[in-house]
This record gives C-alpha cells, sequence and structure tokens, in this order.
C-alpha cells in the first residue's frame, strides 16, 4: 500500500484510487461536483483542486485536480494550503455567478450538495453584481422536475443518463456558456433510470416531482431501512414519511437509495422509486370493511361484487375468532392463502393459525414450478448466484428468456457494465486507471459479448451483439443445444436450421472463451423446459471451466424465493386447493378461506377462482389495496404496505434482507400476522398452534419461530438485533436530530404533546431521541454526516469509497441444502398447440406489470392501454392493422385489446403485456393458448364475459 | 463594614426623591422598539402577496420547535404553506425565525399581550398569523430576487436577469 502524506500527516492509501476518493475515504473534506463515485473522474469542475508538492523542499507545491490525480508513493500534498483554498474558493465563486438564488423554493435545499460544497469552500457572500444567464424548463414527465438555471455545468447527469444507463434522449445542448442540460424536444425522460438524476445532480435542476407534491425538507423525514417491494431484486431503499397536514396520520413521501454493495450499490429504477404512491392511492385500504346487508338500488357495481362498510374493528376480530374457535372444534374448516409478496413472518403467520395442512402457496401450479426450479437450480454447488459487482464485472453475458429491463430492471443497468468490460481490460494492458472514465471511454474497443435469446428484449438491444427472438419452447431447445455443444455430447435427434446451428456454437466458442461469463435467466417466461435447460447448460459450463457457473435467476415478486422455502415441490399450489375442495364438498362443513394479501384474480383463471369462491362460504382477506379479489371477500383487514411494518423477504439471490417500519400506517391499518394474533386472542378454546401465536408480540418473535421451525430458514434470527438492543444505552432514531414541529404538528388536536408511539418490533424510536450515527448502526437510514446534507455522504459510512458499508453487508444467504440438480436432459417437452390458435407469451413492462406500483400516481399515467404484440407476417394473416382493435379469446372469456405490430413477436404467438391494467386476469392463463379475430364492431378496448 | 452600611442607606435615602420609573401598565403603555420580540405575524410582499414560500427554514431553527407547516404549490408557480402554525405556548419569542426567514414573512411585533386561561387558544393557524402588510420591511419581494418562474414574472424578469437563451439559435 503506498504511502502518501497530506498536510502533514502520513497515510496509507489504496494506490488504483484516485487522490480526491482516497482522501474522502481518508476522512478528509473535500469538495467536488463532476466526480462520482460509481462514475468515476473527468475532472470537469475543477473544483477538487489540491496541492502536490515535488518534495519536502519545495515550498509551492503545484495546483492539481485531486480526481484526476492518481496515487503517487510518497507523495506530499496538501489540502489546506492557501493556494488550494483560493482556488476551490474562485470556482465555486464563478459557478455560483448564474445561480438563481432560489433555494427556499427548491426541492434540493437542506439535501443539496452545492449549498454543501459552497459552504465548505467558504463562498458566503455573493460580489458578482452583473446580470445572470437564464434558461427555460422543460416538461420531462411525471417524476422529474426541470430548474436549468440552477445548474453549474458539471456534466453528471448526462454521463449518468446516456453513458451509464444508456439513455438518449438527454443532451447537453448550446455551446460556450450556455449549455442547457435537457431534451431535443420536451416530454417524458424514457430511460426507466431517470429517477437516479435526482441524486446524481448535485443541484436541484431535477427533482423528484412526486415528493415535491407532498413535500418536506430531508430533515423532517422520519425513516428506516427499507426493500423494494417492487421486484425481487432487493435493492435497498430509505423511505421518507412524515404526518401530514390535515391529520395525524404520517403519510409516505419518497423513496431514495440506500446504498447496498452487493445488490443497488448507488442506483434504483424508477418503478422502485417512484412505485411507492400505492401506499397513499385511492385504492389503499385503512378501515375494516365487512359486506354491507342493505340492498343499494341502482348500484351500478358488478353483481357478483360485494358491496362493504367500514365496521368496528373488534366485531370483525371477534368475528373472525369465532371461526377459529369453530374450527378447533372441527365445526369448520379454515383455509389459509399465502403471497409471495408479503413476508415470511405474515406467511409464516398464516400458516401457523391454519396448521400446515390448510395452508397454501398462492401460487399457481406453473409459478410454483418454476420457482422450485429456480430454488433446486441455485441449490447445486456448480451454480452461484453472482451480486451485482459480480454481474458487472462479467466479460460474456448470455441472457435467456428474460427480459431484465422489465422484470429485475437494476440488474439490466449492472448487465451494461458489463458490456465495457472489454474497453475496461484495453484500458489496463495501457495502464489507465479505471477511474479515469473519458479517457477509458475513448478507447475504441467492441463491446463485450451480451447475446439474448427469448420472447423479448428491452433497453440492452443497443449493446446486445446478437439476438434471437423465439418463443420459450425454442428458446429451451436452443439452450439445450448450447449445452450439449459445451459438454461436446452431440445428440443426433436435435434438429435446428443451420443459422441456429451457427450461433449456437458461436455463443458456445463465447462462453467457453470468457473468463467470466455469466448467464441470466428467469420465471417471467412461465417455462420449466427453459430452466431446465439452463439448468443443464450450467452444469456444462461449470464442468468445463471447473469452477461454479454464474447465474442470476430473476423471480417475480419480492418475496418469491422466501414464500418457496415454506412448500416442498409444487405442493399446495391454488389449482390443488380448488381440487381438494370439489373433492371435499360432500363433507358439509362450513369453510372460511383467509387470504394473504394476494389478488387471485392474477394467479388463477376467472372460472377457477370464481370456482374457489363458490367453494367457501366466508372469505376473509387481509389487504393493502381494493383489489378484484377484495371486492369478493366478506370481511376485509387493512394490512401494513412494506414501509409500515417490519419483515423479511429473501430475493433472488437467496438473500433473507429484514425490512423496517418508516411510520405507523394510519386508520386501523396493522401488519397482517397482527390481525391474526388479535383474533387468536380473543379465542375461547386454543391447541398448541394456537397457543404459540398467542405468544407472538414482536415481529422477530415470529422470525425466530420461523428459523427454529425451517432449517432453509435458519439465519432469520441473525438478521439484525430484536427490540431491546440498545447502543448506549438509546434506541435508534428514525427522526433526524433537526426534526421540525415538534410542538406544534399536532397541536391543533391538543396542544401538550403526546408521547411518541412505542415500536414493539424494532430497537427504534419514532422520534428524534436516539443514535443517530450510521457508523454505529447499519438500522440508521438517514445518511448525513455535518457539511455533508445529501445522499453523497454516504461515503462517510463506508469501509472505502464505493465499497462495502460499515459494519459488513447486511442481509444473509439463506442455508438451501446442496443438492445436484437432476438429469432433466430429456425433459424438452412437445405440447401440441390447438389448431388456428396463437401461443400467448407474456411480455413484461416497467411501468404496468407489477401489481402494486401501477397504483402509484405518476406511474400510472405512464402505464399503456391493453394490447398485444403480433409479427407483420400473423397481421397481414389474421387481415389486421396496426392500431385497429381485435378480440383474444380465451378460456376465461373475450380481452378486447389494440394490436401493435412487432417484428421480434415470434410466429405463431401473440405477445400479451403481464399484468397489464385491463389484461391483468390474462397473466395467469399464460403462456396458454388463445384465438384472435378483429373485433367486429369499434368499441373501447376492455374485457367482456 | 459600618461604612458601607451607611452608604447603602444613603442611596436608598437618596431614591426617595428620584422619579418613579414603574408605569402604571395597563393604563399606561410603553414605548417598544418595533425590533422587540414579540407576538409573531406573517406579512405580505409589496404586491399584498403572501410572503411565506414555505421554505422550512424558520420551522427548523425554532428551538422548542412549535413552528409546523406543509409546502403546497400554487398554479402560479408560488410555494405557499397550506398551513402554518405556531404553538404560542410553547414559543420563547427567541427570534430565530425571523433571522433564519429568506422572504422577510414571519416576524416578531412589539405585540407581549397573549395571556389566555385556555392553552389550546395559543394556536395559531395562518388565517390568525397573516397581517395585511409587509412588516418592518416594505420594499422586499422574494420572487423579484430568485430566479423560479412564477405567473406575471416569467425566467428572465427577476433582479439582474437576462433574457433566457434560446438554446436553438447558434449561440455564438
Ligand atoms: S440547487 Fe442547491 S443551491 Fe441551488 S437553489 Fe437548489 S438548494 Fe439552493
Ligand atoms: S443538470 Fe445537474 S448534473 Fe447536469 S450538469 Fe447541471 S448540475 Fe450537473
Ligand atoms: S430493480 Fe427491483 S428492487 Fe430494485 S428498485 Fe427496481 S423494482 Fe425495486
Ligand atoms: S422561513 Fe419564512 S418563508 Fe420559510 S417557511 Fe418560515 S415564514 Fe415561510
Ligand atoms: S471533481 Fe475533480 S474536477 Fe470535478
Amino acid at each position: 500500500m503506498p504511502t502518501i502524506t497530506i498536510d502533514g500527516e502520513k497515510y496509507q492509501v489504496d494506490g488504483d484510487q484516485n487522490l480526491l476518493s482516497s482522501c474522502l475515504t481518508l476522512g478528509l473534506n473535500i469538495p467536488y461536483f463532476c466526480w462520482h463515485p460509481e462514475m468515476g473522474s473527468v475532472g470537469a469542475c475543477r473544483q477538487c483542486a489540491m496541492i502536490e508538492y515535488k518534495d519536502s523542499e519545495d515550498q509551492s507545491g503545484r495546483l492539481i485536480m485531486s480526481c484526476m490525480t492518481p496515487i503517487r508513493d510518497g507523495g506530499i500534498y496538501s489540502v489546506n494550503a492557501e493556494m488550494a483554498k483560493e482556488f476551490r474558493g474562485g470556482i465555486i465563486e464563478d459557478l455560483m455567478t448564474n445561480h438563481p438564488h432560489d433555494c427556499p423554493v427548491c426541492e434540493e435545499g437542506g439535501e443539496c450538495h452545492l449549498q454543501d460544497m459552497t459552504e465548505m469552500s467558504g463562498h458566503t457572500m455573493r460580489r458578482y453584481r452583473g446580470s445572470k444567464r437564464t434558461h427555460r424548463n422543460q416538461y420531462l414527465g411525471p417524476f422529474i422536475n426541470h430548474e436549468m438555471n440552477r445548474c453549474i455545468t458539471c456534466y453528471r447527469c448526462v454521463r449518468f443518463y446516456n453513458e451509464y444507463a444508456g439513455g438518449n434522449d438527454l443532451q447537453a445542448l448550446g455551446r460556450n456558456h450556455q449549455i442547457y442540460f435537457g431534451r431535443q424536444e420536451e416530454g417524458r425522460l424514457e430511460n426507466g433510470f431517470s429517477g437516479n438524476l435526482v441524486e446524481v445532480c448535485p443541484t436541484g435542476v431535477f427533482t423528484d416531482k412526486t415528493f415535491s407534491a407532498h413535500f418536506v425538507r430531508k430533515w423532517d423525514l422520519q425513516t428506516a431501512p427499507s426493500i423494494c417491494e417492487h421486484c425481487a431484486v432487493g435493492c435497498n431503499t430509505a423511505p421518507g414519511a412524515r404526518e401530514s397536514s390535515n391529520n395525524l396520520d404520517p403519510i409516505l413521501r419518497r423513496i431514495t437509495n440506500l446504498y447496498h454493495h452487493d445488490i443497488n450499490g448507488y442506483f434504483l429504477c424508477d418503478r422502485g422509486r417512484f412505485g411507492y404512491e400505492y401506499v397513499n392511492s385511492a385504492t389503499r385500504i385503512d378501515k375494516v370493511l365487512s359486506v354491507r346487508d342493505e340492498d343499494l338500488i341502482g348500484s351500478t357495481a358488478d353483481n357478483k361484487d360485494i358491496l362493504h362498510k367500514e365496521i368496528n374493528p373488534q366485531d370483525a376480530v371477534l368475528n373472525l375468532s369465532v371461526q377459529i374457535t369453530a374450527a378447533q372444534r372441527q365445526l369448520r374448516r379454515i383455509i389459509g392463502i399465502g403471497s409471495p409478496r408479503s413476508s415470511l413472518e405474515n406467511n409464516f403467520a398464516l400458516r401457523q393459525l391454519v396448521g400446515a395442512d390448510h395452508f397454501y402457496s398462492g401460487l399457481n401450479y406453473l409459478d410454483q414450478e418454476v420457482l422450485q426450479l429456480v430454488n433446486s437450480l441455485q441449490s447445486d454447488d456448480r451454480i452461484l448466484s453472482p451480486s451485482t459487482p459480480e454481474i458487472e464485472t462479467s466479460d460474456a453475458v448470455l441472457i435467456i428468456g428474460e427480459d431484465i429491463y422489465n422484470t429485475a430492471p437494476r440488474i439490466a443497468l449492472a448487465v451494461r457494465q458489463a458490456a465495457r468490460n472489454r474497453q475496461k481490460q484495453a484500458a489496463q494492458s495501457l495502464k489507465i486507471p479505471l477511474w479515469q472514465d473519458a479517457s477509458v471511454r475513448q478507447l475504441e474497443e467492441e463491446h463485450s459479448p451480451i447475446i439474448f435469446i427469448g420472447t423479448a428484449l428491452s433497453n440492452l438491444d443497443d449493446i446486445a451483439d446478437a439476438t434471437l427472438f423465439e418463443s420459450p419452447q425454442k428458446t429451451a431447445l436452443f439452450t439445450h443445444a448450447l449445452a450439449q455443444e459445451i459438454s461436446g455430447y452431440k445428440a443426433p435427434n436435435l434438429k435446428m436450421p443451420p443459422h441456429l446451428q451457427e450461433m449456437v456454437k458461436r455463443t458456445a466458442a463465447i462462453l467457453l472463451k470468457a473468463g467470466k461469463p455469466l448467464i441470466i435467466s428467469g420465471t417471467s417466461g412461465k417455462h420449466p423446459g427453459t430452466l431446465q435447460a439452463v439448468a443443464e447448460l450450467s452444469r456444462a459450463l461449470s464442468d468445463d471451466k471447473k469452477t461454479p457457473t454464474k447465474l442470476y435467476l430473476a423471480c417475480s415478486e419480492a418475496n418469491s424465493l422466501g414464500l418457496t422455502q415454506l412448500f416442498n415441490g409444487t405442493e399446495g399450489n391454488l389449482q390443488q386447493l380448488v381440487q381438494t375442495l370439489t373433492d371435499q364438498r360432500s363433507a358439509n362443513i362450513p369453510t372460511s378461506l383467509i387470504i394473504l394479501e394476494n389478488d387471485l384474480y392474477r394467479r388463477l383463471d376467472k372460472h377457477s377462482v370464481e370456482k374457489l369462491f363458490s367453494l367457501v362460504d366466508e372469505v376473509i382477506l387481509l389487504d393493502t389495496l381494493l383489489t378484484p379479489t377484495a371486492k369478493r371477500a366478506n370481511c376485509i383487514f387493512p394490512a401494513s404496505a412494506t414501509a409500515e411494518s417490519q419483515g423479511t423477504f429473501v430475493n433472488n439471490n437467496g438473500l433473507a434482507q429484514r425490512f423496517y417500519a418508516v411510520y405507523e400506517g394510519k386508520g386501523f391499518i396493522q401488519e397482517s400476522w397482527r390481525w391474526l394474533v388479535d383474533a387468536v386472542d380473543f379465542c375461547t378454546e386454543t391447541c398448541e398452534n394456537l397457543s404459540v401465536l398467542k405468544e407472538w408480540k414482536h415481529s422477530t418473535d415470529i422470525s425466530d419461530a420461523i428459523a427454529r421451525e425451517f432449517r432453509v430458514l435458519r439465519v432469520l434470527d441473525e438478521l439484525g438485533p430484536d427490540e431491546n438492543f440498545r447502543i448506549d444505552g438509546l434506541r435508534i432514531a428514525r427522526q433526524s436530530s433537526r426534526y421540525s414541529g415538534r410542538t406544534a404538528i399536532h397541536a391543533q388536536e391538543h396542544v401538550s404533546e403526546t408521547p411518541p408511539i412505542n415500536d414493539p418490533d424494532a430497537p427504534m424510536s419514532f422520534s428524534m431521541e436516539g443514535i443517530h450515527n450510521p457508523n454505529k448502526t447499519q438500522l440508521q437510514a438517514n445518511i448525513w454526516s455535518p457539511g455533508w446534507n445529501s445522499n453523497q455522504s454516504i461515503f462517510k459510512f463506508q469501509e472505502q469509497v464505493g465499497g462495502e458499508r460499515k459494519g459488513g453487508p447486511s442481509g444473509k444467504m439463506i442455508e438451501r441444502p446442496r443438492h445436484p440438480i437432476p438429469d432433466w436432459t430429456n425433459t424438452l417437452e412437445k405440447s401440441p398447440q390447438p389448431p388456428n390458435s396463437m401461443q400467448m407469451l407474456p411480455i413484461y413492462r416497467l411501468f404496468g406489470s407489477e401489481e402494486l406500483s401501477n397504483q402509484s400516481m405518476a406511474i400510472s399515467e405512464l402505464i399503456e392501454a391493453p394490447f398485444v404484440l403480433i409479427n407483420p407476417k400473423e397481421m397481414t394473416q389474421h387481415g389486421v392493422n396496426e392500431g385497429e382493435l381485435v378480440d383474444i379469446e380465451t378460456s376465461s372469456g373475450i380481452y378486447r385489446t389494440e394490436i401493435r405490430r412487432c417484428n421480434t413477436t415470434p410466429e405463431g404467438c401473440i405477445g400479451v403485456p403481464y399484468g397489464l391494467p385491463g389484461l391483468e386476469t390474462l397473466a395467469a392463463l399464460m403462456p396458454g393458448y388463445a384465438t384472435l379475430r378483429p373485433a367486429a364492431t369499434h368499441s373501447i378496448a376492455g374485457v367482456e364475459n | 463594614m459600618i461604612a458601607s452600611q451607611i452608604r447603602s442607606m444613603w442611596l436608598v435615602f437618596k431614591h426617595l426623591f428620584r422619579r418613579n420609573v414603574t408605569v402604571q401598565y395597563p393604563e399606561e403603555k410603553p414605548y417598544l422598539a418595533p425590533r422587540y420580540r414579540g407576538r409573531i405575524i406573517l406579512s405580505r410582499d409589496p404586491n399584498g402577496d403572501e410572503r411565506c414560500v414555505a421554505c422550512n427554514l424558520c420551522a427548523v431553527a425554532c428551538p422548542p420547535d412549535c413552528i409546523s407547516l406543509q409546502k403546497t404549490e400554487d398554479p402560479d408557480g408560488r410555494w405557499r404553506p397550506e398551513y402554518f402554525r405556531i404553538n404560542f405556548s410553547r414559543c420563547i419569542m427567541c427570534g430565530l425565525c425571523e433571522d433564519a426567514c429568506p422572504t422577510y414573512a414571519i416576524q416578531l411585533t412589539p405585540d407581549f399581550e397573549m395571556c389566555e386561561y385556555d392553552r389550546q387558544n395559543m394556536v395559531y393557524e395562518k388565517e390568525d398569523l397573516l397581517i395585511d402588510g409587509p412588516g418592518k420591511y416594505h420594499d422586499y419581494s422574494f420572487y423579484q430576487v430568485a430566479g423560479k418562474a412564477i405567473a406575471g414574472k416569467d425566467k428572465g424578469e427577476a433582479d439582474n436577469e437576462a433574457e433566457p437563451i434560446n438554446i436553438k439559435s447558434l449561440n455564438l
């Protein structure tokens, strides 16, 4: 390790870093703008000036830009030399000459890197009296505000948006002192990572529009570490909440990135950042609802829909407990349906209540089958699930049947970085340090190979050097052939056209040549054959390389893999439930169905759901949103959303991560498991199962119980401290030490302050009392350090800039027993296609496919109207034209949608957007068959029965 | 010792012939300078618009945390407090809010007569705080200085601002 001297002190530093990041790692404060820990240096802003001395004799030294200076062993530098300070003061004064002076009305104010750096550089008084250059702003869509006058021309925004995230609709326009960062024409920023501009831009040019609609300053936000619930990548977030204006209830106000070295690093996707608003949406359930008996004249509701009225929570809980008691006496049967979007704790509590035999997964057969496949693949020692940095350093990527930009967005961003590895290798051979971003990017190397085979690919097409659009069956066949090519075994029976054979050979050669190949696949194709072929391929590659193959498998929902651990194989799937109930219909025992945070219409075809409801007497739902299933429930309990509760999710890697309540949900909202425990508390008769529930007072009680019951989930009791943990006798404060308005915010109701609510689940306070320093505990999600008010202060809490959080990585890998994957080589199925039908292939949308974020106001603006994709050839065959309405006839009804041309949709298939509002109920039918015909009359898109 | 006591008695005796400094409050009211720190008001700018832009700086400066407000944005582009509340039963009249305010909206006044039998009556809302004039600062208008465009004041029209750049021109 090189040793350097800074202002007379000797330090040992990492020689691969530049001087600026080394100094920041040492804890020194040096102002900077254009350098970014993830994006490296370009030397554009000149704010990070330091002095370098030739030797100890040198008295004056020379000015250097620390972000552009490699570490020299024995180098002597100064941050505090007068010349450096003066230079930095001059730079900030120049940068501020055109500043519009609108901090009070700027959303960035209070967490503005420009404010921090201005202060740090000592520029406290404005001398410039000349005229200021001004710009007009642009409309950039529902997510981002634009206030161009605040720009200091650091170029971070375009470097992130274009170079890092692959966008192409944000440019540096104009020239000299009039540079403008915006779009050629007004309009929505199209890249799905645009939200990161809010944190990347060191000023208030790009701010969060959804936050602005219910704005408070950073210091007024109550926060706790959370996990994004909008896909299974498991990005760490820091949601912020504060009491709303008209009543005492807090509302969720925004999401910001919470650095996790192995998952999200510095960036989130837009679904994760802006999807939070579902929590405050009109469809949110915050009361206990039950069937309304009186007939409403002229009601427009569907005749099967149940009309609800608010009831007293105690009555509802009592009613549930009566049913539970009846079940104890064998007079009633209670069935529980779990959910992949709810925490392990909630699922386990329901399982405990109804008994393992009566607990169902809430997934259909196929979804559960593919999840179990993922699980068994990841349990093989020859397969390794890579972290984000590992993905970023792969030198060849093969993506099989997964449109990751829409199903695991953050991973697509990582793959984009992997594409640059050839360039980076070239840089290294030329001895250009990797942080020299502009120089590295100038090297005209080809992309590292990225190969795609599957149904649809979004956002990555510009870096993919081979793409093959095929149906899942053909994708599996291709993968299978590839595995055989790699293992050197030639099956005589694989019939493939020559161009595919050629591509198989080429891909195999690429994978074999690569030092760090990566395969990506997932469950979104709903095709077990593909996953089996992927298994075969990974195994073949691992045998050849003698190291585990890196295989990233994307699952669909935040806790998909967690839920999978509670079931054996496909046991407990929903079809099985319908079958069991049908078989036992004659038993004539009343049945209650408790559904946990699950919309069954997205899981099963409509007829099966109707059948299920007709087979039970009482439907009890615990959920956050008023879903179609809620409209059929006799009783609805309002459940906490992720940011309102504590629990555990298991992400795509098998990493169990705990999220903490940021605030208490409004009204009667509480965690689903608490409703169940409340009901059991009222029961007059108990058995062993139920008395366990009675004992549960804290979320961690359940985590511990899960750890005891399931060996694979043993790590759950080590995920974090329990509610009794204290640091220096104190809890961890959710509110910053400058939280304002404590004695006024509730004063209109009652002038005397009420004590803060106690958190029964976590060692954290709902007040400003307690530990604030994120270096003392990772439970502190308010990333702030004196003089560093913006999120950039994260470096103060890392081992080194861009490294692990101090205190080690959070989350723990679940411990799945190691099993070699079975030999699936001969299971390539050939299912018959009904005549004249088309196969419905699920295609995914960043905005529109995920259930919860669809209810977010900003995201719902971007969701497309129902449509299906078809290739031009089929279009002619069916006699339909682009934009026309067609009827999709399926086993659960006719869907009228717009038709769109798509050259890459495989023949004989239509691409159906998964979960898109209006087509949600098609999700369960895919990848089944449908017939397509032009709509008889032109009417609006929608569903018919 | 004795000398000091005699001196004290002499001083007390001398005061018998001095003018009274106690005034007969409330019949008689002493002069309080405009900068006196009493009851807080919210003022308006010279055009009669609410000055407060809901920046939250007063609230965060307040030592007993007795100011609370919520930002909202009007169609004219101005930020305004949706509600603005001061709990005077907590206020210590330190004036830090006035110091922190970048718009001269919040000002302390020489009125200190705020007795109530019921503490709840000490909670003032925006309607109670907002006065009709500019208070101590007659000419200041925040939006005239700051670059954010609002209805009636476009980009380039604030103090010292040049015409907005046309990014589609050659910009030589
Ligand atoms: S960008 Fe920063 S310095 Fe500029 S107005 Fe906003 S808060 Fe103030
Ligand atoms: S808009 Fe922000 S990120 Fe972009 S150049 Fe200006 S200050 Fe830098
Ligand atoms: S990638 Fe997934 S987990 Fe990460 S922010 Fe996006 S939706 Fe959330
Ligand atoms: S500091 Fe002034 S402008 Fe800001 S919220 Fe308080 S009164 Fe309003
Ligand atoms: S940070 Fe070094 S020049 Fe901008």
